[in-house]
Order: structure tokens, then C-alpha cells, then sequence
């Protein structure tokens, strides 16, 4: 992955299995948010290839890859400001075709997140930052998808929703969702995830299974402070 | 005489709002001010005034207007933004108001250097409101505005299509991640932009009777001064703006009769209201 000549990853390779939970830890600036946004479509690679479900969608815009079930909460949950909480989940049932589909996940967006059903009039822009938070996870949930990208999804939550939304990642996992999960986190990330990545500047470094790598002393030192 | 100073205003803001909200439009999915717009606006009655002696029918001609100037539009995004939009902005506007100088030519051109008469009798009732009287042009231009206006505020606050578009306009990028194929909604914006320029081109060629290649020149700038006016890229905002300008233009000058250029006033109006909100009357800081 390049932006412009700088290559910001290069030689990555990973898979994820159908009904895995998938994790890639790195420092700030590896290149976490820049595979799962070459991942959903919103980047080109110069080079390599990804597969969904056993078909080539390298050359797939990211409208397309969304209609074949990915989907993103992306970093800094760019919200739409201007649209309405329930108008932002709408637009995350845009891939639904039927309107009593629509209706149901967003009933279950909101006994999911509460605080989202009271403020679903009020302007997305309105939200603080954790209600954001929630919405952009809320907003990734509802179009059904088939495989799951969250980058940061804890940032800036309070600690008892950040317990809560890996809860809700696990029960996802449970209900056999293919999560990719990027995090800060790496704690977290290795307790819920089945397997993980290491990547650092760019080159997958390390990996196996999430125990494997909390195991690790270079993970441990590193990226578990200790 | 007051009165009927208002009846022009409010004729006057309704043309200037359909025109306006095309360049809204694209600006608010673009990020471009869409000069050439107003070459599409002078398109729309020229095909007006064609389609019409072609029929003899007002709303065929009208129909043909929006339908090429839609045409026109989509072209306009296909072959002269698209290739652009990766480069600074002020390439694509240097582009536009390029391709609007051609327009312009190639009007003349095709159909003469002078004005051309568009006499379609449009048999509409005059409305009265009071004191207020509008006379029959003056209230077919109000109510095709306000059918059009009707309409696209139902499609975009009540479709699905509608809230892809205010999506676009805020965020592209990530509208495309849930499924929204942006660039067909940034075509969609051109589309019908370029329709309700093409529907107020006719409009105006039938109310003022004429039609002449650089019918575009005035509108291209004083639309410039409404958007700004109005909030960039906020569609509200532009058609309050055009009514307001619409209204101080013929009140103030009519009225008041300072020896002021009539078309100057849209930009003091933009710089007076630019010094105490700078984003415009109802744009968002
Ligand atoms: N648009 C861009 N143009 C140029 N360089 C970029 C761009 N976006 C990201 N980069 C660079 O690419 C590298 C990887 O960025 P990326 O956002 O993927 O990191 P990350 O692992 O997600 O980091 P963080 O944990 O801080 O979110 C960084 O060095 C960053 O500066
Ligand atoms: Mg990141």
C-alpha cells in the first residue's frame, strides 16, 4: 500500500477465516488503518491481491465490496455530521433490501446501544464522542455485514463501554460474524481474538494464535507494557 | 407600486433560486464552484425556444429544456470534472469558466449575436394575495419553482436516494463503504442541478421575452455571490438567499431609486452578510 511514493505497507499477507476473529496489533503508524481501508475499498493497492470468499475484488470499488458484506467502523468514526443518528443507521442498511429488514436492525442497533434510541432525532454532530462511538459501531452492525472491520473501536470509550463493546464484538464472534479488529488495545484485542499480527512499519513480523502471541516476550514487552 | 415591486422580487428570486441550486448541488459533492453552470442555464432557453417553435407547446419546450440541459449536465461531470478532480481546485474552475466562455460562443455562433424573441403565450391565472398581485408569468414562474423545489426537498429528505445524496455531500468516502455508488449520486447532483437551470433559462426567456448568448454572463456571477451568500453547498441557505436578493434587488432599486448598479447589489449583500457570518446565512462554521 502506497500513499502517493510512500509505502506504508508492503509485502503484508493475511487471511481470515470464515467465522474468525482476527486481530492486528502494531504501533501507531504500522499501517493498521491502512489495510482494513485497502480491505473496504476506500485504498488501491499498487500490488498484491485480495480475495472475499474466494473471489478477486482487488479491482472493486468500495461500494461493491460494502454490497458483499464488508464493512468498516472506521478510525475517528467519521459520522455524518449533518444526518440524524437514525438517518446515520439508515445509511448503514443501504446494502438491506427489505424495508422490515431495515426496521429490525435498527431495533436491534438500539437495544443494543440505548443511549443511541434516545438521541436518534438529534444530529450525529451532536453526539459526544463516545455516543459517536457507539453509533459508528452501531451503523457498521445493521447492514448485516459478512466481515466485520473495526479500527479503534474502544478509543475513547469510558472503560465499563469498552468492556461492553468487546462483550458485543464476542457475542458477534459467537454468532459466527468474521471480525477483523484492529487496537491500541492489544490486551483486549489477544483476550477476545482467536488469532492475531503483529505489524510493525509495514511487514507482518509475528503471528499465530492470540495466546501465542500474549505469550510472546517480544509481544508481551512491546505491546502488553510488561 | 410597492406591491408589484414585490411580485417582480419574488418572480426574480424564483428564477435565481432554481439556477442556483445546481452550483449548491455541485458544490456541496465537488467542492467546485461550476461556473459553466450558467452556460447550462443559457442552454435551457435556448433549447426552450427551439423545442417551443419546433411544438408550439410552453410545456414541451420547458420539458425539452430540463431534459437537455440534464444531458448537458451529465456530460459536463463525465468529461470535463471527473478527469480534473484529482488536481488542485482551481484547475476544474479554470475549466469551467473556460468551457462557459465556449458556450457562449457556440451560441452565438449557432444562433446569432442578437436576441432571439420567445413568445410563448402561457395562458396562467394571475394570483392575488392580498395587495399582492402577481400577474400570469409571474405566478407560472413561482409555481414551477416551487413544484420543483417541492419535489426535490421530498426526494431528499424522504428517499432513500435523497439521503445517499446528503451523505455524499458530507462525506463520500465512507457514504461509499455502506454501498452508496457515489459517483452515480454525484452524476445524480449534475442531473438535476442542470434541469432546474435549464427549467429557469426557459422560464426567464419566456418572461423576458428573449433569449441571447450571453444571457449566462450576469447569473454566472451574481449565482456565485448567492451560494456564498446562502452557505456553500447549503441548499436552504441558497434558496433563501435567492429570494432575499431577488427582493432587495427590486425593492431597493425600484423603491428607493439610488442610483445603484442593480446587479451590484448580490455582492455588497454577500460582503455585508460575509463580515458577520463568515459561512454565509445559514452555512455551518
Ligand atoms: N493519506 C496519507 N498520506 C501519506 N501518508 C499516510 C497517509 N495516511 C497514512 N499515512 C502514513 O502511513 C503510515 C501508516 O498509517 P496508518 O494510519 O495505517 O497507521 P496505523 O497503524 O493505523 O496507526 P495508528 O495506530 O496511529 O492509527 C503512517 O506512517 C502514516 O503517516
Ligand atoms: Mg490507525
Amino acid at each position: 500500500m502506497t500513499y502517493g511514493e510512500f509505502a506504508a505497507v508492503r509485502g503484508v499477507s493475511f487471511d481470515v477465516h470464515d467465522g474468525d476473529l482476527v486481530t492486528i496489533i502494531g504501533a501507531n503508524g504500522a499501517g493498521k488503518s491502512t489495510i482494513l481501508r485497502s480491505v473496504m475499498g476506500l485504498l488501491r493497492p499498487r500490488a498484491g491481491k485480495i480475495l472475499f470468499r474466494g473471489e478477486d475484488i482487488t479491482a472493486e470499488p468500495g461500494y461493491l465490496r460494502a454490497r458483499r458484506g464488508i464493512s468498516l467502523v472506521p478510525e475517528g468514526r467519521r459520522i455524518l455530521p449533518d444526518l440524524t443518528v437514525e438517518e446515520n443507521l439508515r445509511l448503514g442498511t443501504y446494502v438491506l433490501q427489505d424495508a422490515g429488514e431495515v426496521a429490525a436492525e435498527l431495533e436491534r442497533a438500539y437495544s443494543l446501544f440505548p443511549q443511541l434510541r434516545a438521541r436518534a432525532r438529534q444530529r450525529g454532530k451532536t453526539l459526544s464522542g463516545g455516543e459517536q462511538q457507539m453509533l459508528a459501531i452501531a451503523r457498521a452492525l445493521v447492514g448485516r455485514p459478512r466481515l466485520l472491520l473495526l479500527d479503534e473501536v474502544s478509543l475513547g470509550l469510558m472503560p465499563t463501554l469498552v468492556e461492553q463493546t468487546f462483550q458485543t464484538i464476542k457475542e458477534l464472534y459467537r454468532q459466527g460474524a468474521t471480525i477483523l479488529l484492529v487496537e491500541q488495545n492489544a490486551r483486549m484485542a489477544l483476550s477476545v481474538a482467536t488469532r492475531g499480527y503483529v505489524l510493525e512499519t509495514g511487514t507482518i513480523t509475528l503471528s499465530g494464535t492470540a495466546a501465542e502471541l500474549a505469550a510472546d516476550p517480544k509481544v508481551k514487552r512491546a505491546y502488553l507494557g510488561g | 407600486m410597492i406591491w408589484q415591486q414585490i411580485a417582480n422580487g419574488i418572480a426574480t428570486g424564483a428564477v435565481y433560486a432554481l439556477t442556483t441550486l445546481g452550483l449548491t448541488m455541485v458544490y456541496g459533492v465537488l467542492r467546485v464552484l461550476h461556473v459553466a453552470h450558467a452556460g447550462v442555464y443559457a442552454l435551457g432557453a435556448y433549447v426552450g425556444l427551439w423545442a417551443f417553435r419546433a411544438t408550439g407547446s410552453f410545456w414541451l419546450s420547458l420539458v425539452a429544456a430540463m431534459a437537455a440541459c440534464a444531458l448537458a449536465g451529465l456530460l459536463i461531470e463525465r468529461f470535463l470534472y471527473a478527469p480534473l478532480l484529482h488536481l488542485p481546485r482551481i484547475i476544474p474552475l479554470i475549466a469551467s469558466i473556460g468551457l462557459f466562455i465556449a458556450m457562449e460562443e457556440a451560441f452565438r455562433i449557432v444562433a446569432g449575436p442578437y436576441a432571439l424573441a420567445y413568445d410563448a403565450e402561457v395562458r396562467f391565472g394571475s394570483l392575488a394575495l392580498g395587495p399582492l398581485r402577481l400577474t400570469g408569468p409571474q405566478t407560472l414562474i413561482l409555481t414551477v419553482t416551487l413544484v420543483l423545489l417541492g419535489l426535490l426537498w421530498l426526494l431528499l429528505s424522504r428517499s432513500k436516494v435523497g439521503l445517499a445524496m446528503r451523505a455524499t455531500a458530507m462525506d463520500a468516502e465512507i457514504t461509499s463503504s455502506f454501498g452508496v455508488n457515489t459517483r452515480a449520486i454525484i452524476a445524480l447532483n449534475f442531473l438535476i442541478g442542470s434541469a432546474m437551470a435549464g427549467a429557469a433559462g426557459a422560464l426567464i426567456g419566456v418572461y423576458d421575452n428573449q433569449v441571447w448568448p450571453t444571457m449566462g454572463s450576469v447569473p454566472a456571477y451574481k449565482c456565485l455571490a448567492i451560494v456564498v451568500l446562502g452557505g456553500l453547498g447549503n441548499i436552504p441557505g441558497s434558496v433563501l438567499a435567492s429570494f432575499l436578493i431577488g427582493l432587495a434587488e427590486t425593492l431597493l432599486i425600484g423603491i428607493v431609486a439610488i442610483p445603484f448598479p442593480r446587479d451590484a447589489l448580490a455582492f455588497v449583500a454577500m460582503i455585508l452578510v460575509l463580515m458577520f457570518r463568515p459561512y454565509g446565512l445559514l452555512g455551518k462554521g
